[in-house]
């Protein structure tokens, strides 16, 4: 695992807990979200539409997209409930002296 | 048990029901017998992403074969003509005979009509199932000035879809605000002004006095005697359940299938599901008829427990979208019954949201925004209105501070 991979996010305090934020990165777009046990990231567009996800609600372990309630397990990708069909990509999170680094591939 | 176990109506309420049956039911027999040749798709998409060409015929389905089959779910294309209810029979137009132990009706609605001259009758077109919107895209293909007649969710999602395809678009309203049945006007006045801005031109109050053709332009004449030409008409003036098979049996009838919080008819083993069903809310202390996307997949979901004999109380909070232009609408609940109105949010490009509350407690509420702004708002709102929450009325109204505060975990 080379280590340039790692991008950084931002301070683990720029989440609020059961939140997240988006994130951009060259000329893709991310979901970082703090949940009770932990950081966790997707993709930042639900496949089912071309919408961005950072409006949508989190609920527990879940992503719930803001245009048709299509939802995703964070932590997994899975879709969970129609209209979304298509499992969300997810990447690996780190933290590391209080800030929060994905890894991309 | 093994039973018998059919499903007339091969839309969304029908399949989800067959998986749902199929989750806790793993010997009986299922079949779902459909009027059209297709196995369950989704119908959102026709009148935006498929007539924009963004969405083909294959991305519509819910499931593919292979999944039916996995599960065991017969697919069968079939129109049935009669129904004997006392020995449990339907008769198929070709003579074939069902047998069933349990039934789900899930036929779904169908479109009213424009009524017309008879030279008139196949001029008009609708949009309600797949060859419909097929046959309305090769048409539109090379016709500019279209006119949709009804200015609900249908006709408007069309006259934003063919404005984007560069046509010129006028829509024809009976009422005096567009998406009268169930929109607040304050909405639908905003929705309005997106469509004149895109070019789209938007005629409330007016009634068709007669539609005359010629040389193959149609004028359209209003009841204030102007006169609208136009190449291509579309009606979407909304719909009705689909009971005709039923009109002259035992089975109770009002404004669709009556239903209870269990999908139970007023017949034994046989259930109803989706926009054929007028069913008891238990939350509302009212029966209603709903027609839309998530109703039909949680409606079906709860009709195969109960079938499958897991006793499920249907308690969903009404929910559906309308997506039109940039801007994607939300309703939640319902927004008729209420002693106060709070609003949230003035700016489309921010979301605002309506919401109707009575005793404090929000019944419903009503949002629009510029796609993606009042989704989570509003999915926040489904769950306090479920939970039956003495709301904040300070947090409602005021968008810098978050709605989710109001969730009482």
């Amino acid at each position: 695992m080379s280590e340039e991979n790692w991008i950084e996010v931002g301070s683990i305090d720029s989440i609020e807990e059961e939140d997240l934020i988006r994130f951009d990165h060259q000329d893709k777009t991310f979901c970082v979200y703090k949940l009770t046990d932990g950081f966790y990231a997707t993709d930042g567009i639900c496949t089912h539409e071309a919408v961005h996800l950072e409006d949508g609600l989190v609920m527990d372990d879940e992503i719930e997209c803001p245009m048709h309630q299509g939802i995703f397990n964070i932590k997994s990708g899975e879709a969970l409930s129609p209209p979304a069909c298509e499992d969300l990509k997810t990447y690996p999170v780190k933290v590391d002296n209080d800030k929060i680094f994905i890894k991309i591939d | 048990m093994k039973n018998n176990i059919i499903i007339l109506g091969g839309g969304q309420a029908g399949i989800y029901a067959a998986r749902e049956i199929r989750q806790n039911d793993s010997e009986s027999n299922i079949k779902i017998l459909g009027e059209e040749n297709l196995l369950p798709y989704e119908r959102p998409p026709l009148s935006k992403d498929f007539l924009l060409d963004k969405k083909n015929e294959e991305d519509l389905y819910f499931h593919s074969s292979e999944v039916l089959k996995n599960e065991n779910i017969e697919f069968e294309n079939i129109l049935i003509n009669k129904v004997d209810f006392e020995n449990k029979k339907l008769f198929a137009k070709n003579d074939d005979v069902y047998s069933y132990d349990s039934l789900l009706i899930s036929t779904g609605s169908e479109n009213k009509k424009l009524s017309l001259d008879d030279n008139l009758k196949n001029d008009v077109y609708y949009l309600r199932n797949l060859e419909e919107a097929k046959k309305i895209k090769e048409i539109v293909s090379n016709k500019n000035k279209i006119t949709i007649i009804g200015g609900g969710f249908i006709g408007l999602e069309i006259a934003s879809s063919l404005c984007q395809l560069q046509k010129k678009v006028t829509v024809i309203e009976i009422g005096n605000q567009l998406m009268g049945r169930i929109i607040p006007k304050q909405i639908a006045d905003l929705v309005q002004n997106a469509h004149i801005e895109h070019g789209n031109e938007i005629i409330l109050n007016k009634q068709i006095e007669k539609i005359t053709k010629k040389n193959g332009i149609y004028e359209i004449l209003l009841n204030d005697n102007s006169l609208i030409e136009t190449n291509f008409i579309i009606a979407g003036i909304g719909s009705t359940p689909s009971v005709k098979l039923f009109e002259n049996t035992n089975l109770k009838l009002d404004n669709g299938i009556v239903t209870n919080q269990f999908c139970e008819t007023s017949i034994k083993d046989v259930y109803a599901a989706g926009d054929v069903s007028n069913f008891y809310h238990p939350l509302y202390e009212r029966n209603m008829r709903l027609e839309s996307y998530q109703h039909a997949q949680n409606h079906g979901i709860c009709a195969g427990k109960n079938i499958a004999g897991v006793k499920t109380e249907y308690s969903s909070i009404p929910w559906m979208w309308s997506d039109q232009f940039n801007l994607n609408l939300q309703l939640t609940g319902i927004c008729d019954d209420y002693d106060e109105i709070i609003e949230r949010g003035n700016d489309i490009n921010n979301g605002l949201i309506y919401f109707f509350l009575k005793k404090n407690k929000i019944r419903g509420a009503c949002g629009v925004g510029i796609i993606g702004k009042v989704g989570r708002d509003i999915r926040i709102t489904s769950k306090l209105t479920e939970k039956d929450t003495i709301v904040d009325k300070q947090i409602l109204s005021d968008q810098n501070l978050k709605l989710n505060k109001l969730i009482q975990k």
